[in-house]
């Protein structure tokens, strides 16, 4: 009796400590070195609205363009640098005075050495109802090694002449209004 | 008299449930879950360091096989399934115990009256937090989908603490019927950081013109104490310092443990217990951080300078620049600050049958008389941050001898609701073993299980003198 107790508390251990050696099967935890998140960050940029006068200097007489240096430290901050893989300027422009325009951005890195550029055409708008154009520029490749190492953007207005267009005078109606945000495409890796 | 070496080891992963060892009579350590149960017998003595050893570690929501099964899907693709069949209430939590030493002792205060008195000093950690759903899927998607979405940033609410606790029960068996004990508990938090009161959102709506704006809510704060001996150069300074703190050296709290065990008759027994309801209050190298700040952006406004002249473009930037910088600021203080210690309530129902007799009467056979079966319902429940986690077992106990017992349970919990477990104690000569596991099912394999549980033990007790 006395060793028959002892030989099942034997077994009864026996069978436990097996359930306490048992498996982690069909797994593979090396996979964890792989781990990529791909984040889609839209940032607000630039915007600018701008009335006629803006484009006439004392006299009342037309410029030829006016433009705006803007200073953008978030492109070549050490976390977009590392870690973005495209990225998408989207500019929307609404105009409803009777002018074409051409708006050039520039952008030019810390050496004030041009990197990018491009520009965008304007309608006039006859009628001052708002004309919206909108233009998207992708940035991937060398053009987004350009972007990476800009920290200014410099923005210019220039005044294009069009069959319908009007010449600008201090009572010319209607406004020139920009807004731009970033569309800023993420490769997060561990 | 006679000594009877019962040594305490645990090894348990669950989330501090743990019900295999609640009202198991004849292992010294479930006094610890209930300062009221039935004791029967005369005193332990722990081993140090040995005598009670568990960790324990849950989490809801999916399992570590879900994410890394060899089955050639994507491994960023399961991550990512995990992470959006989660939500803000999935948690995980850590618990880990180690007995630095326990003993009990039975005190004869008159010929009748006698009190069980036990004690002991233990360190734990504590590891608790929630998914913070919003934050994990703006990591994901970032805010260009999710115009609109409100980013709650309150679902981070993380906690971790190290600490001692001296503690000393008493337990005493009123009548035939009741018993009642009571543990005081002095906690000394060695280290500790938490940060499960924060407030806050990010939001990215359209606006007029096709603008973005975007706003930024921060309430956020961090507490800390004790973490100083991080910086630390020496490492055997930062020893010190904790093994000072280990013993009263610490922020200190206080906190009790209460129990009772009601029989109502001979096959009947209810029991309960509140363990934890105690707070400490830290003041002691106690380093808070707040990030507080309101920030609307909707871009960066040019003005061209034929119009307004003066502003330049570098102005332009640092303008924005600085608005951001305040908004991520971080405030230090060093404010001292009080925590509730997370209360755990235990309870169970159970019925006793089958009472082994003698065929012949012997006056002087002294074989065990009592119950050999014990079925019954437990109930455990545990304050948490923003809610209680529960857990509801059904249990069968068995005595094949005196000096072998089983208990079986099946648990349904926050975790799975196929939760069966095991635990044995048993009486080798003058040596008493015990192994408890639970989530028996899932040991085939682990990984697909979301917390598992596994504890064994010895101690050294000393058993009534009729036994």
């Amino acid at each position: 009796m006395r060793k028959q107790s002892f030989f099942k508390k034997i077994l009864a251990i026996i069978i436990l400590l097996g359930v306490c050696f048992s498996c982690i099967k069909d797994t593979d935890f090396e996979q964890s070195d792989t781990l990529v998140i791909t984040p889609i960050m839209e940032v607000n940029l630039v915007k600018a609205q701008e009335t006629p006068d803006s484009f006439l200097d004392a006299s009342g007489s037309e410029v030829p363009f006016i433009s705006d240096l803007v200073v953008l430290e978030v492109f070549t901050s050490d976390f977009i640098v590392e870690n973005i893989i495209k990225a998408e300027l989207v500019f929307e422009i609404t105009n409803s005075i009777n002018k074409a325009f051409q708006i050039k951005m520039d952008f030019y890195d810390t050496a004030d050495t041009l990197q990018h550029s491009f520009s965008i055409d304007i309608d006039n708008s006859p009628t001052n109802s708002p004309l919206i154009t909108e233009y998207v520029e992708v940035f991937e490749n060398m053009s987004l090694l350009a972007l990476k190492s800009t920290s200014k953007l410099d923005i210019t207005i220039s005044l294009a002449s069009s069959p319908t267009g009007s010449v600008l005078t201090p009572d010319s109606e209607g406004s020139i209004r920009l807004t731009s945000k970033g569309v800023f495409y993420l490769k997060i890796s561990s | 008299m006679r000594w009877l070496l019962f040594f305490g080891f645990f090894v348990s992963l669950n989330a501090q449930n743990k019900q295999l060892l609640y009202g198991f009579k004849e292992v010294p350590q479930q006094i610890l879950l209930n300062p009221g149960a039935q004791v029967d017998y005369r005193g332990y003595i722990g081993v140090p360091l040995l005598s009670h050893i568990h960790f324990s570690a849950g989490i809801t929501g999916f399992s570590a096989f879900d994410v890394f099964a060899d089955d050639g899907k994507d491994f960023n693709q399961k991550i990512r399934d995990v992470v959006y069949d989660m939500d803000a209430k999935d948690f995980f939590g850590f618990n880990q115990q180690l007995d630095i030493f326990s003993a009990g002792l039975t005190l004869r205060t008159s010929l009748e009256d006698m009190v069980f008195i036990s004690f002991g000093l233990y360190q734990e950690s504590d590891v608790f937090s929630y998914f913070p759903k919003d934050l994990a899927v703006l990591a994901y998607e970032g805010n260009f989908n999710n115009l609109n979405r409100r980013f709650d940033f309150g679902q981070l609410n993380v906690s971790a603490e190290v600490l001692s606790v001296f503690h000393i029960g008493v337990n005493k068996k009123i009548n035939s019927k009741w018993t009642l004990g009571l543990r005081g508990k002095v906690y000394s938090s060695i280290a500790q950081a938490s940060s499960t009161e924060n407030k806050g959102s990010f939001i990215t709506y359209p606006s007029a013109n096709n603008n973005l704006n975007h706003i930024f809510d921060l309430d956020m704060k961090l507490q800390t104490s004790g973490l100083s001996f991080l910086d630390e150069p020496n490492a055997s300074a930062g020893t010190a310092i904790l093994k000072k703190r280990l013993l009263f050296g610490g922020n200190l709290g206080v906190g009790v443990d209460l129990g009772f065990t009601y029989q109502h008759a001979p096959e009947w027994t209810i029991d309960a217990s509140l363990q934890d309801i105690g707070f400490i209050n830290y003041s002691k190298d106690v380093k808070n951080y707040i990030l507080d700040g309101y920030l609307e952006y909707d871009g960066i406004q040019s003005v061209f300078p034929q119009v307004v002249s003066g502003q330049t473009a570098q102005d332009y930037w640092d303008e924005v620049k600085n608005d951001f910088d305040e908004l991520f600021e971080i405030d230090s203080t060093t404010t001292s600050y009080t925590k509730w210690r997370p209360l755990k309530l235990n309870s169970s129902v159970s019925y006793n049958f089958g009472r082994k007799t003698d065929k012949e009467c012997n006056c002087l056979d002294k074989s065990d008389t009592s119950f050999q079966n014990r079925v019954g319902a437990h109930l455990f429940a545990m304050k948490r941050p923003n809610h209680f986690q529960w857990a509801l077992s059904a249990f069968y106990y068995r005595k094949f001898y005196k000096g072998l017992q089983l208990k079986a349970s099946y648990t349904v919990d926050a975790f799975s609701f196929n939760n069966v477990g095991l635990g044995m104690s048993a009486a080798l000569g003058s040596v008493q073993f015990y192994i408890m596991a639970d989530n028996l099912l899932e040991y085939q394999n682990l990984a697909k299980s979301q917390s598992v549980s596994l504890q064994l033990g010895f101690n050294y007790i000393f058993k009534n003198y009729e036994n």
